[in-house]
């Protein structure tokens, strides 16, 4: 008949991918050419063959062996790093701030802090030492140590000046930032992995 | 996909697990995030799911069952190497066989073997396929059995040119929709539609033929 339709239609029909008018159309269309139910039912029993095509046999074991040969998982991700660059940049930008807003000497700003940390820990170790009543020799030398630390830190600053306390706050921002990427690296390695 | 042999399809792209285990089956997205958080038997569920469907389109597109499994296990590997890209606003069946489709094109560049554009034009033995009047041409003898149809096919696929054996098995090995596989392939659904159909006329030349 003149008016037949491709070939096409044909398995578009069987897969119910014609619309439903075009379906209608089609069927009545069957329903006048006997040409056309022909070769449906040609197509018929190929497209069911095509749909049930056996599968492939898996061996029972395969998702195991594919479990063996996956990369091992990224170690724990060390967060304490990320944190101790976050906290190390944190004071370095603090302290700079610091210095830009007040222009105070920063080597006075350190000094001072410097100095009362370790009158603090001057003050606290004794205590400890007296109330634990145990290693108290040892935390009086703990002590000392403290207390001779901050001075040599006090005057290493006083000898270093601003500009040597720029520098290494400069460099400490920069291992700081070093040790972020670093971490943040290792971080999204580990998600990959 | 993965059905049976004689099976009616379930639905297009759905993928063949046991039954009574669908329930049971999280959701792939839940799978996924999971496997990203370190649980490798969530990976690994992901890959019981998929083993079947996976392997049998791999097999329909290499020829030889253990070089589909040996795909197989790459491209699961791929896969898992790869979890932190995937989107869940996409289907994680679409992302997979994607995967599948690159992996099989990358090896088949590195062995130069003769792939097929989409763009070009097809000719086979007996001249253009392009859409036409129905021809009734050499009808297939109803004498034969089903398992004959199909052991003539699984012959006929090795013979037409990957592109469209490839477009074929997504359609109707794996079951997956048009649109599913013009995501996979990144092709208009309505090339895809023709693509397929002009797979299944070679097909049914070639059989005929044989």
């Amino acid at each position: 008949m003149r008016d037949c339709w491709n070939a096409e239609s044909f398995y578009l029909y069987l897969e119910e991918e014609l619309d439903p008018s075009e379906r209608r159309e089609f069927e009545a269309h069957l329903a006048r050419c006997p040409s056309c139910r022909g070769v449906l039912a040609e197509r018929r029993l190929l497209h069911e063959a095509f749909t049930s095509l056996p599968p492939f046999e898996v061996p029972p074991d395969f998702a195991l062996s594919v479990m063996d040969r996956l990369p091992e998982p990224a170690e724990a991700r060390p967060r304490w790093l990320a944190a101790l660059a976050a906290g190390t940049a944190s004071l370095v930008v603090g302290l700079l701030g610091f210095f830009i807003l007040t222009g105070e000497n920063l080597s006075d700003v350190l000094v001072a802090v410097i100095r009362s940390l370790s009158s603090g820990f001057g003050r606290l170790l004794p205590l400890f030492a007296k109330l634990l009543k145990v290693g108290g020799l040892l935390l009086d030398v703990a002590s000392g140590f403290v207390t001779m630390l901050g001075k040599g830190l006090v005057a290493l600053l006083s000898s270093l000046g601003t500009e040597g306390i720029g520098l290494i706050l400069g460099l400490g921002l920069l291992l700081s930032l070093l040790l972020f990427l670093g971490a943040k690296r290792l971080l999204s390695s580990g998600e990959k992995a | 996909m993965g059905k049976q042999s004689g099976a009616k399809p379930s639905r297009p792209g759905s993928v063949s697990v046991p039954e009574g285990a669908v329930s049971s089956m999280p959701e792939d997205s839940t799978l996924v995030s999971k496997a990203l958080k370190g649980d490798r038997k969530a990976f690994e569920m992901i890959v019981r799911k998929y083993e079947q469907p996976l392997t049998n389109y791999l097999g329909r597109m290499t020829g030889e069952r253990e070089a589909a499994l040996d795909f197989s296990q790459e491209v699961f590997i791929k896969v898992y190497c790869s979890l932190g890209s995937y989107r869940p606003a996409y289907k994680f069946s679409t992302w997979l066989f994607k995967i599948a489709s690159n992996h099989l094109i990358d090896h088949w560049r590195k062995k130069k073997l003769p792939t097929l554009s989409l763009d070009q034009p097809v000719d086979d033995n007996e001249g253009s396929l392009t859409p036409q009047v129905p021809d009734p041409g050499p009808s297939v003898a109803r004498k034969f059995e089903l398992a004959e149809i199909r052991q003539k096919i699984e012959r006929a696929l090795e013979s037409i040119p990957a592109a469209f054996r490839e477009l074929f098995v997504l359609r109707h090995v794996n079951e997956f929709s048009y649109e599913e596989i013009a995501d996979i392939k990144s092709l208009p659904v309505g090339t895809v539609k023709n693509r397929v159909f002009q797979a299944k006329e070679m097909l049914r030349k070639r059989m005929g033929g044989s």
